[in-house]
């Protein structure tokens, strides 16, 4: 067993990162935002972190925290004008600014070390830090969606305006997600950044931004679980597919392509449907009318 | 002055390509409402079809293009059937479209690996594209004036097409509201096949035109232009067509200005910072008409 989780190790550092990532994407789907911020906001808790235990000498927990709440900053300030932008508008405007800090992150080498990023971090992060991280934000979001906040949010999701109506304010609802999924993921960014000896622009790109969305879309965003279970799937199946290395792309995708087609609406989405046969008068999960809105009938 | 002339008749080139490739990208956005993101691997698969063709069996390079053009819009066609449609009629969401689109994508280039490996290819040259000839200070190559031609003469046959034919006009319906299109008896699945067609065409000449204008085709070249679209799709309004081509040649010139006058290091960072500026200012891009008159 031991033998087991050390050749894996790398595996499952990996696995429980995405899921957070998942998760800080997930906490923006839920209210009809498709976020690519996600990459921007990780390099500069990445950078940030590594830099304050590199230079400023800070212990590793201090600086995990300065690198989320500088990312949360940054969440507030990039989503106070952002967010009243609509649809796949936003993915754009947050794809952007993900580019942005990307190229900022290439050309501003007296800092960041431009293309050839910074090396020899040491690596702080273990294994069970990542595995608490994920219990304590899994759990956090569980509890929090069970409360009346979750019922709020579930309003928004289902019809913003008729949530408005019932004195609900979406905006600012959206505004706390943006930045509490802006510090998760500036968090994240300070854990992946002491995970490797190297941080460098290229990590934190449209990849890591389009990555995270889809652990929590394939994963289905009925519940915590989806995208966990999203970035465990995504994660592990290229690391499954090694052994014909040759047609690896080709197999993950046609997986993925497979999965989509018949699980609609996410991988979870087949958990609840047995539940639901088994369980006869519980509540069906809330239909996903995710931005499934298209011209209204005039 | 020359510096200027000469630059921005290489911005007009490469942005007379761009314009091809985003103009195929927005049509599918303002007709179908879909943000396809294997539109970039579809561009890689027309680039390698043409120079496939020219290696394998000889083809001249303008029925190589037509034949790479066909193939690629022809593969657009087999993915909305064989992913997308289906995807659709069991009740995907928006968000597994785009997650299906991105898988499509990998997998292309993936088998555009297996087929042709990693490493770099080039188009043949001929002696037209190297012919070249200097109006004051201006060197013009014979390539640049093909390429701008080429995309002028497919801009001008998709805008008869949208505005004058049958067809066309059903497809602008679609664009206006599919719900009406269906009402007044538009065949709106026939349609929707040609939308992806026009489209995966569209994608494939800006392959072939961008891999001999930079002499380089790779099975990871759809990324870069897949960035470029998406920039130029929120400068010319998400599903504007003119829009998007006007915003195409705009992006070419914003380049290679931005490279000979501030820094190569800069030219991806103006594009962004543009996008995120408009956005802010007008939050359904510069042309944009929320949903209203698309296409």
């Amino acid at each position: 067993m031991t033998d087991f989780l050390a050749s894996y190790d790398n595996v499952i550092s990996l696995v429980l990162l995405n899921g957070i990532l998942g998760i800080a994407a997930y906490l923006l789907l839920i209210v009809n935002r498709f976020s690519l911020a996600t990459g921007g906001l990780m390099a500069i808790g990445a950078y940030v972190s590594v830099l304050s235990t590199q230079n400023l000498g800070l212990p590793f927990a201090l600086a995990l925290l300065l690198g989320g709440a500088t990312a949360a900053v940054i969440a507030l300030l990039l989503g106070l004008p952002v967010l009243r932008i609509e649809g796949d508008y936003f993915a754009l405007v947050t794809l952007a600014f993900t580019e942005i800090v990307r190229i900022i992150a290439l050309n501003w080498e007296s800092v960041t070390g431009g293309a050839l990023g910074i090396v020899g971090i040491p690596t702080e992060t273990q294994t069970w830090h990542l595995a608490l991280a994920l219990t304590v934000l899994a759990g956090a979001v569980y509890i929090t969606r069970r409360s009346w906040i979750g019922r709020v949010i579930d309003a928004i999701r289902l019809d913003e305006m008729l949530a408005q109506a019932i004195g609900i304010d979406a905006a600012r609802i959206r505004l706390i997600l943006f930045v509490v999924s802006g510090a998760i993921c500036g968090v994240a960014g300070g854990l992946a950044g002491h995970l490797n000896f190297f941080i460098g622009p290229s990590d934190f790109g449209m990849t890591r931004s389009v990555d995270a969305v889809v652990y929590a879309v394939l994963g289905g965003l009925n519940s915590i679980f989806g995208p966990i279970v999203g970035a465990l799937i995504y994660t592990v199946l290229p690391e499954a597919l090694r052994f014909s290395a040759q047609a690896r792309e080709i197999v993950l995708s046609l997986v993925i392509i497979l999965a989509v087609l018949f699980m609609p609406r996410g991988l979870i989405s087949l958990g609840g449907v047995l539940r639901g046969s088994f369980r006869p008068g519980s509540r069906k999960p809330a239909p996903l009318s995710l931005h499934e809105k298209g011209v209204p009938a005039e | 002055m020359t510096v200027f002339l000469q630059q921005t008749f290489n911005g007009l080139s490469i942005g007379s390509a761009y314009a091809v490739f985003a103009v195929g990208f927005t049509l599918l956005f303002g007709v179908l409402n879909v943000l396809n993101l294997a539109q970039g691997a579809i561009f890689m698969v027309g680039a390698f079809t043409g120079l496939e063709l020219i290696k394998l069996i000889n083809l001249p390079l303008p029925l190589a293009f037509v034949a790479g053009v066909l193939i690629a819009g022809v593969i657009s066609v087999l993915t909305h059937l064989l992913v997308f449609g289906p995807l659709k009629r069991r009740g995907g969401t928006r968000w597994m479209g785009f997650i299906a689109s991105l898988a499509v994508a990998k997998l292309l280039v993936g088998i555009a690996q297996e087929l042709f490996g990693t490493q770099v290819l080039r188009y043949p040259s001929e002696p037209w594209m190297d012919a070249s000839w200097t109006i004051g200070d201006v060197r013009i190559q014979g390539l640049q004036l093909v390429v701008i031609a080429t995309a002028l003469v497919l801009m001008l046959a998709l805008a008869f097409f949208l505005r004058r034919t049958q067809s066309g006009r059903a497809i602008r319906t679609m664009a206006f509201n599919p719900n009406v299109a269906r009402l007044v008896g538009v065949p709106v699945d026939r349609m929707t096949l040609i939308t992806y067609f026009i489209a995966g065409c569209l994608a494939g000449a800006a392959g072939i035109q961008l891999g001999i204008l930079y002499n380089a085709v790779s099975p990871f070249m759809g990324e870069t232009i897949l960035l470029k679209g998406l920039t130029v799709l929120i400068l010319g309004g998400l599903g504007h067509v003119p829009g998007a081509a006007l915003a195409g040649v705009l992006l070419g010139l914003t380049e290679v200005y931005s490279v000979s006058y501030l820094s190569s290091s800069l030219r991806d960072a103006i594009g962004f910072g543009l996008v995120f500026l408009i956005l802010l200012v007008r939050p359904h891009g510069l042309f944009g008409t929320n949903t209203r008159q698309r296409a």
